[in-house]
């Protein structure tokens, strides 16, 4: 075994993972203004520029950026190696990332040729930094097998979402001029492609492989069981691969594929011998349900909602925005659900960890460090879940009958207000006491 | 004979238990079962950090020459663990169940990545390095 490779302390500074944590919220509360200047409108497809915009403000601006932050972070814990140049990497992809994506934004707003090119420089710039410094990583032999593994081909899954969404939007410029053409033809297919796979391959198989390690972790549960452990990270990419030729086959695979995951999340989160209240619990436990919840809903047989004496208008509605619910379902109900879960538990978990490191040398300042619930207590993690449970309730609604739109957003600003003020205020504790322990250091 | 992952993993496990059984009662401000696991928790505590700072640490330090390398980092994290340990004993005596509450979960997440720093790298390498491993564990268990 090559043990120079190893480090026990290759944790970056925390300042960079916190960036994109802090940020997240930011994008959602912006959001929501909009989604309440939009009107009603926005909610008639998936097509609409509104929603475009609320989606990519969701998946890039949120989702995409604490799963950079977090990566960063979790890649020396899981496997034992930090990235080479953290404060470069992070600092260049973190800036970029946020303007390429404000420009993306705008683009779908305001559809100005220069805002798509803008966007494409400056996503392509950021993500080709941020995927080159993990790769470099990722391609070493790792400590642990299966997150790694997991990590791995989310980080493929990405590449592929990236390069197709970059192709995606470039058909809105006028290559013809410069020669090149439309590379890809007007096809939903390709669209498909770049929302699964982000969906079910980056998102969501990241949080399968890092679910794999913290749950036993932090909640002192049992391990996933070894044949899920081994086969179900690469059953998801198997079935995302033959998804881009057959996408009616694989999809009621992958949705199965889910189930599996969700059930064998509750069974694990019930055989958890920490038995103390825990809002993480109830994220993960909530977003199980909502995978669940979307199977009934993708596999129920329409038959069975429409038939000619009890189909009402609801039904009727619930049918013809499947697609929809089905989406915000999966997106807002488990990706979003388990990413805020898992902030709540790491924000306080790496602010103690790198005090904790920083008195490793001088043992007397670890008196100064607070304790995990000094940072935000559990009774605040609890309101940011009510929000979030009230939320996604608010959305489904909004989905279905269209008025309710402001509501849902009053509701969605709250929800991420609230969490940006926790992450703040972890953040200011951290510098606080950061501050106390260098004083008690020279003195 | 039992390898030096297994056995030191599986110590690791039994903590787990006793603390979260401590945890659990101070939650239902069950005093008496509180102090009960706590003291079964304290005691396993102990020995494991002994066993692997008087035996184990020094053995993987001569067979490997790495004396300022991980164990050292171990070693430090054990104070840390036992300073906190302590405070939560503090809790306890005075049954302050917010303090002990919010320090208990301060030692788990704490305990949790040392347990796991050593489950998977340190662990591994000692099986690899120390040809005694299996004998040393067993002199564990005679003890």
């Amino acid at each position: 075994m090559n043990m120079s490779g190893l480090s026990f302390n290759a944790l970056p500074p925390i300042d960079l993972p916190f960036r994109f944590f802090l940020t997240a919220p930011l994008f959602i509360i912006a959001c929501s203004v909009y989604v309440i200047f939009y009107g009603d409108s926005l909610w008639l497809s998936r097509w609409t520029p509104g929603m475009l915009t609320l989606t990519h403000a969701f998946t890039l601006g949120f989702i995409t950026m604490v799963m950079m932050g977090a990566s960063l972070q979790l890649l020396p814990v899981i496997g034992g190696i930090g990235l080479k140049h953290p404060r470069f990497v992070a600092s260049t992809s973190y800036l970029l990332h946020c303007i390429g994506t404000l420009c993306l934004l705008f683009a779908f707003n305001f559809t100005h040729e220069w805002w798509f090119s803008l966007a494409i420089v400056f996503l392509s710039v950021s993500f080709f930094i941020y995927i080159y410094a993990l790769i470099d990583v990722l391609i070493k032999k790792l400590s642990q097998g299966d997150s790694i593994v997991g990590f791995r081909l989310a980080m493929a899954c990405l590449i592929v979402v990236i390069v197709l969404g970059l192709v995606l939007i470039s058909r809105n410029l006028d290559l013809a001029s410069i020669g090149l053409g439309q590379v890809l033809s007007a096809d939903k297919h390709f669209t498909n492609i770049h929302a699964v796979w982000g969906i079910a391959g980056w998102g969501s198989l990241l949080i399968i492989a890092v679910s794999f390690q913290v749950i036993p972790m932090f909640h002192v549960a049992p391990n996933f069981p070894v044949l899920i452990r081994k086969s179900l990270t690469w059953f998801v990419t198997l079935l995302l691969i033959i998804y881009l030729f057959s996408p009616s086959w694989s999809i009621p695979f992958l949705f199965r594929a889910h189930a599996i995951f969700a059930m064998c999340l509750l069974w694990v989160l019930s055989q958890r011998k920490r038995r103390i209240t825990d809002t993480t619990i109830r994220y993960w436990q909530f977003a199980a349900i909502a995978l669940l919840l979307s199977n009934i809903l993708y596999f129920l047989p329409e038959a069975w909602l429409v038939n000619d004496s009890q189909s009402n208008s609801i039904v009727q509605r619930i049918l013809q925005q499947k697609e929809l619910i089905l989406a915000a379902t999966i997106v807002y109900g488990y990706l979003v659900s388990v990413i805020q879960g898992m902030l709540i538990k790491i924000l306080p978990f790496l602010s103690y960890t790198h005090l904790q490191q920083r008195c490793l040398m001088d043992f007397s300042a670890m008196q100064l460090i607070p304790n995990m619930h000094d940072f935000f207590t559990k009774k605040q993690a609890l309101i940011l879940f009510v929000l979030h449970a009230v939320t996604s309730i608010l959305l489904l609604v909004v989905i279905i009958d269209n008025q309710f739109f402001r509501l849902f957003a009053v509701s969605l600003m709250l929800e991420f207000s609230w969490l940006f003020f926790l992450l703040l205020k972890t953040a200011l504790l951290y510098s606080q006491v950061n501050r106390k322990i260098t004083l008690s250091s020279q003195s | 004979m039992t390898s030096i992952p297994d056995y030191m993993t599986s110590k690791h496990r039994e903590c787990d238990d006793y603390f979260t059984e401590a945890e659990s009662a101070v939650a239902k401000d069950n005093w008496s079962e509180a102090e009960t696991k706590w003291q079964l928790f304290s005691d396993e505590f102990a020995q494991h950090l002994s066993q692997e700072e008087e035996t184990l640490f020094p053995q993987f330090e001569q067979a490997t020459g790495m004396t300022a390398g991980p164990t050292q980092v171990m070693r430090m994290e054990h104070q840390q663990m036992r300073a906190l340990v302590q405070d939560m004993n503090n809790a306890l005596e005075k049954k302050l169940k917010d303090e002990y509450l919010g320090l208990s979960e301060t030692l788990m997440v704490m305990m949790q990545q040392h347990n796991m720093k050593e489950e998977m790298m340190l662990y591994p390498m000692m099986a690899q390095h120390l040809t005694n491993g299996e004998q040393l564990i067993s002199s564990f268990e005679a003890s």
